[in-house]
């Protein structure tokens, strides 16, 4: 059980009201509780926990600036992995148009607050799984993100992406497909 | 959604632990902590600045009303009734050519009494196409307003 799904909803409800009052440490403690919820979401979107890093941020800053036009507090959970999972889509876009840029994220790696993955494991797959998540469409690429989210129903999916179930369900199909296609040697 | 899990996911699930499993989250946390804090400072200095935008916006928009009114008001026909019965002809050009106006005072009574203006200053802000040696040059500034005056009494 992860800690966002520790606090029950009367308290994330609570801690978004007193956000929305301006309560900073409020906020700070809705990010404790969701930061590893959303960088589960973005790096299944975005396959690079950098990457994924620097959009969860972004994710952050913008809905701690936006946190006044939320509704309902109760569904933060719902409200915060759309905006993290469309600037993820954004992100992954952007990498793709940048595909054939020099990586330079050694270079810089001790700037970043987060020094993040052993590259000695998984480097190849990692990179295997980028270029397919690439091949995704949008909603495919969101659908596959939320299904690999623990406990997060798929009504609570269907919320985040602003459709059905049955759809949810079909783009889940749908880029299973095409995973299964370009990363069958890794199967 | 845990129970339709099949290959492929469960390779996705594999790349996603060891790419989260290499995060110092409380770093994680400091950095996002930090980007909120600059965006504390930015949304400060945004809260700063209003009072000498809005002066300005409100400003802008009430030249823009104004001149829009003026805009509209210049559809009138130039002569113009100062007082009761009195008539008198604005002629800025001598017979030809026109000019748009804007209004820059006139008294209120005749506005409250639903009647026109008994007096108005007004002034030529684009340049007068005329044969009038006197109009000639008109600019813009304080003589061309004298200049307009001097015509309207």
């Amino acid at each position: 059980m992860n800690e966002s799904r520790e606090a029950n909803s009367s308290d994330i409800g609570r801690l978004v009201e007193a956000s929305q009052a301006g309560d900073r440490g409020a906020f700070d403690e809705l990010v404790r509780l969701y930061q590893r919820r959303a960088m589960r979401a973005a790096v299944r979107i975005l396959g690079d926990a950098n990457e994924a890093a620097e959009t969860v941020q972004n994710a952050f800053v913008k809905a701690y600036l936006n946190i006044d036009k939320l509704k309902e507090p109760r569904r933060f959970e719902v409200w915060l992995l759309r905006i993290v999972t469309n600037a993820a889509i954004s992100q992954q876009r952007a990498a793709r148009r940048r595909a054939e840029r020099i990586k330079v994220i050694n270079c810089h790696e001790d700037k970043k607050a987060v020094s993040l993955v052993d590259k000695a494991v998984g480097e190849e797959l990692k990179e295997a799984i980028r270029a397919a998540l690439l091949k995704l469409s949008k909603k495919e690429a969101k659908a596959i993100s939320l299904f690999g989210l623990e406990d997060l129903s798929q009504r609570e999916a269907a919320e985040v992406m602003g459709c059905s179930v049955a759809a949810v369900r079909w783009h889940v199909f749908k880029g299973r497909q095409k995973l299964k296609r370009l990363l069958k040697e890794y199967l | 959604m845990e129970n339709e899990k099949e290959k492929i996911d469960l390779l996705f699930e594999k790349n996603t632990k060891e790419q989260l499993a290499g995060i110092d989250w409380g770093k994680f946390n400091g950095a996002i902590s930090a980007r909120l804090d600059e965006a504390d400072l930015s949304k400060t200095s945004r809260s700063k600045l209003p009072t000498v935008f809005k002066i300005a916006s409100g400003v802008a928009a009430a030249a823009a009303v104004v001149f829009i009114a003026v805009m509209v008001r210049t559809e009138r026909p130039m002569d113009l009734q100062l007082e009761d019965g009195q008539r008198a002809v604005v002629k800025f050009i001598e017979t030809k050519g026109s000019a748009s106006v804007e209004i820059i005072e006139q008294n209120g009574e005749g506005k409250e009494n639903g009647s026109q203006a008994a007096w108005i200053i007004i002034r030529m802000p684009e340049p007068v196409l005329v044969a009038d040696p006197f109009l000639q040059g008109a600019d813009n500034g304080a003589n061309g307003y004298l200049r307009d005056l001097i015509h309207l009494f």
